[in-house]
C-alpha cells in the first residue's frame, strides 16, 4: 500500500523545525527514522496533513558524556548506540539493547528518539529509558522541559510530548561503579518485538550484595513497566533463588498485559516471571564473570 | 537563507550507481517507487510495503536501508547504490558470483535485497561467523532457498576476502 | 561430483543457466512492465466477514482527479461469468458447487472480498480514490470456525445450499471394524494445522493490454499456469482463447497459491478491454495475506489399531476441513481433506482404512493448494499415531516405522487406495537418516540433558509424495484438466536449439535442467539451448508447473521431442554417410560414427541441409526441424523420504530452538543436485514454517488479525538451520531417465518430524502434541494440560 497524500517540510535547523511544527498545528507530525511511522502511513493505519522530517538535523546525532550522564541527541541512530566505544564503556546495556533493535537496515535507519516517542511498550529503547530512569528533553518553540522516561510514556503508541514539541535529547545515568545488568527478550524470531522483555541494573559490592536495584518489563503492560516494588526485594541479597523467585513473581504481579496472536495476557505474565528470574541470573552472572576476570 | 515551508512536491537531486539524477517528486512518493518506476531501475522489489521482508534493501550513503521505508525526497543530495551498480558492467561483483556459484537464489525476486544487505553486513563485519551472518540477514526473507545457499555464499566472500 | 564437459550432463551439478540475468539485475517481474497510458487498480475489499451490500456509492472516488473508472459488482453482473467449481456428479458424488463473482454483487463472505475496483492514473491516486468509494453493509452473524459451522444454526455462508457442508466422502477399504477388534493396542488423538500460507515474495499482480487494430488482449500475469489463465480468462469474459496472450514473465515464486486463476485476474483484463488502455494491479502484501488463498486448516480425528509387535492393523479418520468462503479454481477448495486421506497410508502397508472428508464453507479466505496439499497433515496424522502406538508398545519409533514400511522387494506395490507405488527405498531412508544423526548418541545425550533439566527430543517423518499425475489421475479425481505436458523442439540452421515448453519455473531452474536432458540427448553444448515458457503464444498448450510435476512431465516432454529429432538427425545422417544410424551418435555437436569414434559431419551442417536445402534429403524424409510432442507420465510417480529432526525445548517459555534437521530423500535419478538439494532446503524452511511459526488467525467474528508479516511469521535465516541431505536413487520404472518429482516433498514431513520431536523432548511429562504450529505458548499450555491431567498419554 502507499500513504495517502501529505504536506512535507525538511527544516535545517531545531528551531526551524519547532516554527514548521508550530505552524503545522495537531495535524503535523514529526518524522525521525520512520522505521515505525512510515509502515504505519504506508498501511494507511495513520495519516497526518504534514510532515516535519527531522533527519537533517545533524545538531540532534550526538553522543555526549558529561561526568556521570550520558547526553544522546534524539536523531542518533540505533547503529550508531550499537557501535559507540564511548556508550559500551559507560553503559553498556545501551549497546545490548540497540543491538536487539530489528534488522540491520533498521538499525542504519531508525533513531532513539524516534522510537522513544513511538512509545511501542514492547520496543528496546523504552524499556531501557524507564529502567535506568532516562530524562527526556523536550523543546517547543517557547519552552524546554525534562521529564523523566518513567513519567514520559502514558500507554501504548502515547506520551506526554505535546503536538507542537520536539524530544531532543535523552540523558541516561552512567553506570555506577559495580553496577551489573541483564537483559531479556522473548521473541518469536529476531528482530520482532519482544513478546516480553525485562531488563534490569543492579549495583552490587565487592562480595555480591546488591545495593541498589532497578527492573523494567517491556511488552506485557500499556507501557514499559519499572517495577519499584522488586528493589526491596532484591536489596542486601546476594541472588539467592528464593529472592529471584520473590522478585519474578512480584514483577508478574505488577503487570496488566494485554493479548495478541504471538502470546496471550496469561502467557505475557507468566513469561515476565520467566524472564525476571532470568534478567536477575544473568546481571549477578555478570558479575561473577568479571570476578574471574 | 531561505525558509523552510511545507511542499506537495520537491525536485530533488540523487546520484544513483554513480549516475545524477534530477526529478520532481511528489512528497508521499516512497523511494523504493522513485527508483523502480521514476528511474527505470527496477531490480530492487517490493515485497511488503512495511518494512519486514528486506526486498527494497538498498544502500544509501554507504549503509543499508529499506527503500519503502523512505520517502524520495529524503534522499535528496544522497548516493544511493541498487543492485544495478553493483556489478562492474557484466563482470559481478564477488557477492554475486558466490550466490551464483552456490546456488543461492531460486525465483530471484528476494535476491537483489540479500545482496545489498550482505555487502552492509560484509563492510560492517569483515570477518562474520555463520551466527553473525545469519542474524545478520535475519531482516530479509527468502521464500524458496531456505536460506542455507545464501549463508554459505556469504562465507565464500568472507573467506575469499581473507585469503 | 561434477559431470560437466564428459558429455553426460544427466546427473551433473550444473550451476543454472538462468542465474546471471538475476544476479545482475535484468529480470522482468510483472510490476516492472511499464506501458504507455498504464492505469493501476486498488481494490476496495470488504472489512466485514459477513455482510449483506445495501449500497454503494462511487461518487466521490469518480471525480476525483486521475481516476479512470470505479466498477461494482452490480456492472459486471451481466457481463462476467463468476468463478465456479463443478465436478462430474458421477465421480464427485457430494459436492456443493457456490459461485465466486469477481466483484461481489450483494454480500460480502471474508474479510478481503472484492467489493468494487478503482482505476487511477497510478496507485497512489487509485488508493485514495478507493478510500471515497463508499459502502453500506448490513453485518450478519459470521462463522469463522469450522466446527461451528457444522452446528445446526450456523451462519449460513452460501444460503442455496442450506447448511455450510461444501463436499462430503466416506469410504471403508477393507475391514475395519475387524481390525480394530482385534488389536492389542488403539491410539487415537484429534490434530489441527493451523492456516498456512504460501506468501511467496513476490505477491500477485498482472498487467492487461488491448490491442485495439487487432481486438487482442495480452495478459502479463505473475501466474504457475499461463494456458490455464487464459482458458479461464477466455470463459469468463466470454471471449475467444487465441484472442488472449496469457504471458507469466519471471515470477517472484508461487507455491501452489499461483497456480490458482484469480477473480482480480479476470477484473484486470475486462477493465484493459473496457478503457481500451493497459491496466495493471500489484497486489500489496496486506492484500496477499488477507485476500489471496491461504492453505491446510484442517482438523482431523484418528484412531489406529496396532498389534503387539507394532504393525498397523488399520486405521480410521475423519477430516474436518475449512473452506473458507469461496472454492478455488481447478481443484476446488474440498481438495485439502481428500489428498490427505487419499495419501494417509504414506510408505507404510494398512490393510484396513475407513474415513470421512468434510469441508465447510466459513467467512475467510478461500483455501487453496499450497505446497504438500494434504500430506503434511496426512503424515502428522500418521506420524504420530505411529509415535503414539510405539510408546504404548514400548517400541522405539524407528523400529515400529520398519515393521511397517514397504519393503522394497514388496514393489510395485499397490495402497489401500488403489495408487501404485512403483519403486521406494522406506527403510533405507530411514536408516539412513538416523545414522547421519547419530540415534544412539544422540539418545545418550538426550538422557544426560534431562538430568541437567535439557529437554532434547528427536522425530522422525516418513512419507511417500504423488508427483506428475496423470490425466487418468484428474479425471478419476473429477478435476477437469490434464496432466501430460507439451513441448516443441526446434534446431535452427546454426545447429542451436529451443525448446518451447508448457510448463513454467518460477524458481525451479527449468531452464537449466531442461538444457541438461536435451544436451544429452542431442549431444549438444548447455548453452546452445535456449527454453521458452510461460508464453501462451510461443509455447503448445501445456498445464503449468504444481504439484512436483515438471522434472517427470516437462522433462518427459522435451527429451521425448529431443529424442525424435534425434531419431531423425541420425535417420537422414545415415543416408547422406551411407553409414547404418544405428551406429551413429551425436556427440559433442556432431554425427559421430560410434565405431571408431570418427566425426562425420557436424549438427549445424547436417541441420542447414533439413531446413535450407531440403531437395538433398531423401525422398520421405520432411524438410525442417520442429517436432511437438505431448508426453502422458504415469499416474502417480512417486518419491520418498524421512525427515528427523533434533531440537530442545525451553519448557519455561514453550520455546522449541531446532538442533538438526536431516532428510534423506528418494526422487529416483538426480537430473541436478543442486537443484534437488535446494528444493529440499527452500521446502524444509516452509515446512517448519508451519510446524513451528506461521498462521493467518481470524477471530470468532472473522476478523483478520494477520495482516502484517510482523504477524504471519516467515521463518528467517536465523531460524532455519542447514539442512543436512542424504540421497537414495532407485529410479522409476515407467518415466523417462527414471526421474521422480520432488519439489513439495521438503514441505511435507516438517510438522510431523518436529511435533514428534516435541513430544519426545517432552516424554516425561506425557505430553499430547497434537496442533501446529507449535507456538512457544501452544507448547506451554499442552505441557499445562500434561501436568494437570498426567498419565492421558
Amino acid at each position: 500500500m502507499k500513504p495517502a497524500p501529505f504536506k512535507y517540510a525538511r527544516p535545517d535547523s531545531v528551531d526551524e523545525a519547532l516554527a514548521l511544527l508550530q505552524a503545522g498545528g495537531d495535524e503535523a507530525k514529526v518524522l525521525a527514522g520512520g522505521q515505525s511511522f512510515v509502515p504505519l502511513l504506508n498501511l494507511r493505519m495513520a495519516s497526518v496533513e504534514s510532515i516535519v522530517d527531522l533527519n537533517r538535523l545533524d545538531d540532534l546525532a550526538y553522543i555526549k558524556r558529561d561526568n556521570d550522564t550520558l547526553r544522546i541527541g534524539a536523531m542518533t541512530r540505533h547503529r550508531q548506540i550499537e557501535v559507540s566505544d564511548e556508550i559500551r564503556a559507560a553503559q553498556p546495556l545501551l549497546c545490548r539493547a540497540a543491538a536487539e533493535v530489528g534488522h540491520l537496515a533498521i538499525r542504519n535507519r531508525g533513531t532513539i528518539g524516534g522510537s522513544l516517542v513511538h512509545a511501542d511498550p514492547a520496543a528496546e529503547w523504552p524499556l531501557v529509558a524507564a529502567v535506568l530512569d532516562a530524562q527526556c528533553v523536550l523543546r517547543s518553540q517557547d519552552n524546554s522541559r525534562t521529564i523523566a522516561a518513567r513519567e514520559f510514556f502514558l500507554a501504548p503508541l502515547m506520551t506526554a510530548i505535546e503536538p507542537n514539541e520536539i524530544l531532543c535529547e535523552v540523558r541516561f545515568p552512567v553506570a555506577p561503579v559495580g553496577a551489573v545488568w541483564g537483559f531479556q527478550e522473548l521473541c518469536r524470531r529476531p528482530g520482532d518485538f519482544a513478546i516480553v522483555a525485562i531488563a534490569c541494573q543492579l549495583t552490587l559490592d565487592d562480595g555480591g550484595t546488591c545495593s541498589t536495584a532497578s527492573l523494567a518489563v517491556g511488552g506485557a503492560h500499556s507501557t514499559p513497566l519499572h517495577v519499584a516494588e522488586v528493589e526491596p526485594i532484591i536489596s542486601g541479597s546476594q541472588g539467592e533463588a528464593a529472592v529471584m523467585t520473590a522478585a519474578a513473581e512480584k514483577a508478574a504481579a505488577a503487570v496488566d498485559p494485554s493479548g495478541d496472536v504471538h502470546g496471550s495476557a496469561d502467557y505475557r505474565r507468566r513469561m515476565v516471571k520467566v524472564l525476571t528470574q532470568r534478567a536477575l541470573k544473568e546481571a549477578w552472572a555478570q558479575k561473577r564473570k568479571r570476578a574471574l576476570q | 537563507m531561505a525558509e523552510t515551508q511545507f511542499a506537495e512536491s520537491q525536485t530533488i537531486r540523487v546520484r544513483v550507481n554513480g549516475q545524477e539524477y534530477e526529478r520532481e517528486v511528489p512528497v508521499r512518493r516512497l523511494l523504493a517507487d522513485f527508483i523502480r518506476h521514476d528511474l527505470g531501475l527496477t531490480a530492487t522489489h517490493l515485497g511488503c510495503e512495511h518494512g519486514v521482508c528486506g526486498a527494497c534493501t538498498i544502500i544509501m550513503d554507504g549503509e543499508s536501508v529499506r527503500s519503502c521505508l523512505l520517502f524520495a525526497v529524503q534522499a535528496d543530495g544522497a548516493e544511493l547504490q541498487t543492485l544495478e551498480g553493483l556489478a562492474d558492467g557484466d563482470d559481478m561483483h564477488p557477492l554475486q558470483q558466490a550466490f551464483w556459484d552456490n546456488h543461492a537464489l531460486q525465483c530471484g525476486f528476494c535476491t537483489s535485497g540479500f545482496l545489498m544487505s550482505a555487502v552492509d553486513l560484509l563492510d560492517k563485519h569483515p570477518r562474520p561467523s555463520e551466527e553473525e551472518i545469519r542474524h545478520g540477514l535475519s531482516g530479509n526473507l527468502c521464500r524458496c532457498t531456505g536460506y542455507a545457499n545464501i549463508i554459505k555464499a556469504v562465507q565464500a566472500v568472507a573467506e575469499q576476502s581473507q585469503s | 561430483m561434477s559431470r560437466e564437459g564428459t558429455g553426460k550432463m544427466l546427473g551433473a551439478q550444473v550451476r543454472r543457466v538462468e542465474d546471471p540475468r538475476v544476479l545482475l539485475g535484468k529480470t522482468q517481474y510483472v510490476d516492472d512492465l511499464v506501458l504507455p497510458d498504464m492505469l493501476a487498480v486498488a481494490f476496495v475489499r470488504s472489512p466485514y466477514a459477513h455482510a449483506k451490500i445495501t449500497k454503494i456509492d462511487v461518487q466521490a472516488a469518480l471525480t476525483k482527479p486521475g481516476v479512470a473508472c470505479v466498477l461494482t459488482g452490480k456492472d459486471i453482473l451481466e457481463t462476467i461469468k463468476p468463478l465456479r467449481v463443478e465436478f462430474d456428479t458421477q465421480k464427485v458424488p457430494f459436492h456443493k458447487s457456490c459461485n465466486w463473482h469477481v466483484l461481489t454483487p450483494d454480500k460480502v463472505r471474508f474479510v478481503g472480498d472484492l467489493v468494487a475496483a478503482v482505476v487511477a492514473t497510478d496507485r497512489y491516486t487509485a488508493e485514495d480514490a478507493a478510500e471515497l468509494v463508499e459502502v453500506d453493509y448490513e453485518p450478519f452473524e459470521a462463522v469463522a470456525d469450522m466446527e461451528s459451522a457444522l452446528l445446526a444454526d450456523a451462519p449460513l455462508v452460501h444460503e442455496e445450499w442450506g447448511d455450510n457442508v461444501m463436499e462430503r466422502l466416506e469410504a471403508q477399504i477393507g475391514e475395519v471394524g475387524k481390525a480394530f477388534q482385534e488389536a492389542d493396542c488403539v491410539v487415537s488423538e484429534r490434530f489441527v494445522t493451523g492456516r498456512h500460507m504460501a506468501s511467496p515474495l513476490e505477491t500477485r499482480g498482472c498487467v492487461a493490454q488491448f490491442d485495439v487494430a487487432t481486438e487482442a488482449l495480452t495478459v502479463w500475469s505473475s501466474t504457475q499456469v499461463p494456458h490455464t489463465l487464459r482458458a479461464s480468462l477466455a470463459t469468463l469474459l466470454d471471449l475467444a482463447e487465441h484472442r488472449i496472450r496469457v504471458i507469466s514473465p519471471d515470477v517472484g515464486g508461487g507455491f501452489g497459491l499461483k497456480a490458482h486463476p484469480f477473480p482480480e485476474e479476470v477484473v484486470v483484463t475486462y477493465l484493459a478491454r473496457a478503457l481500451r488502455k493497459p491496466v495493471k494491479w500489484i497486489e500489496d502484501r496486506r492484500e496477499h495475506l488477507s485476500a489471496s488463498l491461504q492453505a491446510k486448516h484442517q482438523i482431523v480425528t484418528a484412531e489406529m489399531a496396532l498389534k503387539s509387535d507394532g504393525s498397523v492393523l488399520g486405521l480410521k479418520a475423519r477430516f474436518l476441513s475449512d473452506a473458507g468462503g469461496y472454492s478455488s479454481y481447478p481443484w476446488s477448495s474440498a481438495f485439502e481433506p481428500k489428498h490427505a486421506a487419499g495419501t494417509i497410508t504414506g510408505p507404510y502397508k494398512i490393510p484396513a482404512f475407513s474415513f470421512e472428508t468434510c469441508t465447510v464453507a466459513t467467512n475467510k479466505a478461500s483455501i487453496g493448494v499450497y505446497r504438500g496439499v494434504g500430506i503434511p497433515i496426512a503424515a502428522l496424522t500418521m506420524e504420530r499415531l505411529l509415535d503414539m502406538g510405539a510408546q504404548k508398545l514400548d517400541l522405539d519409533p524407528a523400529e515400529i516405522r520398519l515393521r511397517n514400511m514397504i519393503r522394497k522387494e514388496e514393489h510395485p506395490y499397490t495402497t489401500l487406495m488403489g495408487a501404485e507405488i512403483e519403486s521406494g527405498s522406506h527403510q533405507a531412508s530411514l536408516q539412513q537418516a538416523l545414522d547421519i544423526l547419530g540415534y544412539d548418541d544422540f539418545r545418550a545425550e538426550q538422557q544426560k540433558a534431562r538430568q541437567n533439566g535439557r529437554y532434547l527430543g528427536v522425530g522422525i517423518g516418513s512419507y511417500v509424495e504423488g508427483t506428475a499425475h496423470n490425466s487418468a489421475v484428474f479425471d478419476s479425481f473429477g478435476v477437469k484438466i490434464g496432466g501430460y505436458e507439451s513441448a516443441t523442439l526446434r534446431i535452427d540452421e546454426s545447429g542451436k536449439v529451443t525448446v518451447f515448453v508448457g510448463t513454467h519455473s518460477h524458481g525451479q531452474g527449468h531452464h537449466t535442467v531442461y538444457a541438461q536432458l536435451i544436451a544429452d540427448t542431442l549431444g549438444v553444448a548447455l548453452e546452445d539451448v535456449a527454453v521458452v515458457q510461460g508464453d501462451t503464444q510461443a509455447t503448445p498448450r501445456g498445464w503449468g508447473t504444481w504439484a512436483s510435476r515438471s522434472a517427470v512431465t516437462g522433462g518427459g516432454a522435451v527429451t521425448s521431442a529431443a529424442q525424435k529429432l534425434r531419431d531423425k538427425l541420425l535417420r537422414i545422417a545415415a543416408r547422406l554417410t551411407e553409414v547404418p544410424a544405428d551406429d551413429l551418435e551425436l556427440v559433442q555437436g556432431a554425427v559421430q560414427r560410434k565405431t571408431g569414434a570418427v566425426r562425420l559431419l557436424s549438427i549445424p551442417e547436417l541441420a542447414h541441409r533439413i531446413i535450407a536445402q531440403p531437395t538433398s534429403l531423401p525422398p520421405d524424409e520432411e524438410p525442417g526441424l520442429d517436432v511437438t510432442v505431448a508426453y502422458e507420465p504415469p499416474p502417480i510417480t512417486h518419491s520418498n523420504a524421512t525427515h528427523v529432526a533434533a531440537l530442545e525445548v525451553d519448557i519455561e517459555t514453550g520455546q522449541v530452538q531446532l538442533l538438526r534437521y536431516i532428510v534423506v530423500e528418494d526422487c529416483g535419478t538426480i537430473i541436478n543436485p543442486i537443484i534437488v538439494n535446494g528444493q529440499i532446503q527452500g521446502g524444509v524452511a516452509q515446512g517448519i514454517g508451519s510446524a513451528l511459526y506461521e498462521q493467518a488467525v481470524y477471530d470468532d467474528a472473522g476478523q483478520f488479525l494477520t495482516g502484517t508479516l510482523m504477524d504471519y511469521l516467515i521463518p528467517t535465516a536465523a531460524d532455519v538451520p542447514q539442512v543436512e541431505i542424504g540421497h537414495i536413487e532407485t529410479p522409476s520404472p515407467y518415466t523417462l531417465h527414471g526421474i521422480k518429482g520432488m519439489g513439495e516433498g521438503g514441505a511435507i514431513a516438517p510438522p510431523a518430524a518436529i511435533a514428534n520431536a516435541v513430544a519426545d523432548a517432552l516424554s516425561p511429562f506425557g505430553v499430547r502434541v497434537n496442533e501446529v504450529p507449535l507456538t512457544p505458548e501452544r507448547v506451554l499450555s499442552m505441557l499445562d494440560r500434561a501436568q494437570t491431567n498426567p498419565g492421558t498419554e
